[in-house]
């Protein structure tokens, strides 16, 4: 069994939203058994089916938080408030914060869950990340590396 | 009576895809009322100049994490269409098997998490957790089998990696093919069932509107028409899906940054309400009950009832499912190889039903199986002058009731058409506690 799930959220269409995807295919090219990666695309209400009998999960999501772009932030999601979309006029507008609420609320939520949220620059329609985003990608790469040390993953290199 | 009202519903707390309601009435007299689309103009068709037919389906299905998968079937056929590939009956049943899917987990979710709150008066999905869990968990279970009929049959649930122009790359084992359908008559059938009861109980507060307008969906003489099939217009009957251009004649508005279209009248409508206006005869016996059942009769001339027509239509989705997979399997599940080979290179157009409506993807490729001119009509886009003019109705008959009760009409009136306006891209936002 995977020591730790990923979750990777965005649309690989939407720029420096693509961070998600693209930090899943990285860590796909590392070849680590320990881990278990999800391209979750744009489809947030979908990490409550992956959720489900997991024991520790990494998000890994383009988060407004109000920093400089390329901004890297683990956090859990009791440290944060994640602004909640109370009167959406579609599904659409059903996006990763109401999906944890649910989660939270539904006792859906895994063991340990820790969000990794990265600052974009832009997220117009284009398949290239920012540069302070290609950077971004790296250190959360690194990040995620790290992590799966603490839990019990066998250094490399 | 002689009222002013002046009514703005801004929904900014989102990035990208905001859908504003703006009402103005002065002295009893309506001057506006209209869905106002701020969401900046997709460069979708630009994208997709140069591709390689290979490669045309795998960006479309990456327009939208909810619409994946219908906009990549409608892709796939548009591309055999203009290469001239001609697909197996396996291929269709499966493809069928997969519109059934997403369907049901549209429907499904749209009525649970959008359209139940608003019946209840409790604003949003998250009260429901608290007072009524048992019934959430059941739509998650719905959209959870949803998912896993995609993932079976498809690769991956959310942007499919199977379905290729020509065929699947891989087709499922008989024995995932009979799970599902223990599941779907276990599980998702008795949901199902329990979900007309819930509508049933709730259908008491759907708002009392009719306003008589033009339906189009598919139809086709074989099944209630998801896949392929002629164009049908309640007011002027069939036409082929290659005359598509002569149905949506878009054209350009101030108040919105996507095209309304029209075709026998200034508006049209489409969705789950429409294809049940149409095609309703074609529905399974049990899908036609369970419409009876939640007061949804033909002709239904009230849009607020498209979320009844889409509960319907998940009754359906699970029933022929069962009805397919007995097929595929009937049939004998054959190991075939996708067909690749071009027997000519030019224009193809498809169109399908996905969840939202009717949908349009036609391309033209060059010799080299290289895309020169995309065009894609979303559902979404078809419906905007149909939401405007019901709003046009609407407001004037219902303006003795307060703002309040009016701006909740009113979102409730968008809600129903559940509009696809922000599908590209999922923000978290946050606030840190400092």
């Amino acid at each position: 069994m995977a020591l730790l799930t990923i979750i990777g959220i965005g649309n690989r269409l939407r720029g420096d939203d693509a961070i998600g995807p693209l930090a899943i295919d990285a860590l796909k090219a590392l070849n680590r058994p320990e881990l278990e990666l999800i391209d979750a695309g744009s489809d947030a209400l979908g990490v409550l089916e992956y959720f489900e009998n997991k024991q520790r999960v990494l998000l890994i999501d383009a988060c407004l938080m109000g920093r400089k772009p390329g901004t890297v932030i683990g956090f859990e999601p009791a440290e944060a408030q994640l602004i909640l979309n109370q009167d959406p006029l579609s599904l659409h507008g059903l996006g990763l914060s109401e999906a944890l609420a649910m989660a939270g609320s539904l006792k859906l939520l895994p063991e340990e869950l820790k969000i990794y949220g990265i600052e974009p620059d832009s997220i117009q329609f284009e398949e290239q990340l920012s540069p302070a985003m290609a950077e971004a990608l790296e250190s959360v790469v690194a990040e995620v590396q790290n992590e799966l040390q603490k839990v019990g993953g066998i250094p490399q290199n | 009576m002689s009222r002013d009202l002046n009514i703005k519903v801004h929904h900014l707390t989102r990035v990208e895809g905001h859908g504003n309601i703006v009402v103005n009435m002065k002295d009893g007299i309506l001057e506006k009322a209209h869905l106002s689309i701020v969401e900046p103009p997709r460069f979708f068709e630009a994208m997709m100049k140069g591709r390689s037919f290979h490669e045309a389906a795998i960006i479309t299905s990456r327009i939208c994490g909810i619409c994946s998968l219908g906009h990549q079937l409608t892709s796939l056929v548009a591309t055999e269409d203009a290469l001239g590939l001609e697909v197996s009956e396996q291929t269709v049943l499966l493809r069928k098997l997969l519109i059934h899917g997403a369907t049901l987990q549209s429907n499904i979710l749209h009525a649970y998490f959008l359209a139940a709150p608003d019946f209840l008066n409790v604003g949003s999905v998250f009260p429901l957790i608290a007072t009524h869990k048992d019934v959430v968990l059941r739509a998650l279970r719905m959209k959870r089998l949803a998912n896993d009929i995609g993932d079976i049959v498809s690769g991956r649930a959310v942007h499919p990696i199977t379905p290729v122009p020509g065929g699947f790359t891989r087709i499922p084992e008989k024995t995932e093919l009979l799970e599902i359908k223990r599941r779907l008559l276990e599980e998702a059938l008795p949901d199902g069932l329990e979900t007309i009861e819930t509508m049933k109980a709730l259908a008491g507060a759907i708002p009392q509107f009719e306003r008589e307008t033009e339906y189009v969906s598919l139809k086709n003489p074989n099944d209630y028409a998801f896949y392929e099939g002629d164009i049908f217009s309640s007011d002027s009957g069939a036409t082929s899906v290659r005359n598509y251009l002569d149905v949506t004649n878009e054209f350009v508005v101030n108040h919105s940054t996507s095209k309304h279209t029209k075709y026998n009248r200034s508006s049209y409508l489409v969705g789950a309400l429409a294809r049940w206006n149409n095609n309703h005869s074609q529905l399974v016996e049990e899908a036609q009950g369970a419409a009876e059942a939640m007061g949804l009769n033909p002709k239904c001339y009230n849009p607020y009832m498209n979320t009844i027509a889409q509960v319907v239509e998940a009754v359906h989705c699970i029933l022929d499912s069962v009805r397919i997979i007995d097929k595929l399997i009937e049939n004998g599940l054959k190991n075939e190889k996708p067909n690749q080979t071009p027997t000519r290179y030019g224009r193809g157009v498809a169109s399908n039903e996905v969840p939202r409506g009717i949908l349009f993807h036609d391309y033209t490729y060059d010799n080299k199986g290289n895309i020169v001119e995309a065009n894609c009509i979303i559902p979404t886009g078809q419906n905007l002058a149909n939401i405007d003019e019901d709003m046009q109705k609407l407001v004037p008959e219902i303006i003795n009731k307060t703002k309040e009760e009016i701006t909740l009409n009113l979102e409730m009136l968008v809600r129903a058409y559940d509009p696809c306006i922000s599908c590209s891209v999922h923000m978290l936002e946050v606030d840190f506690i400092e």
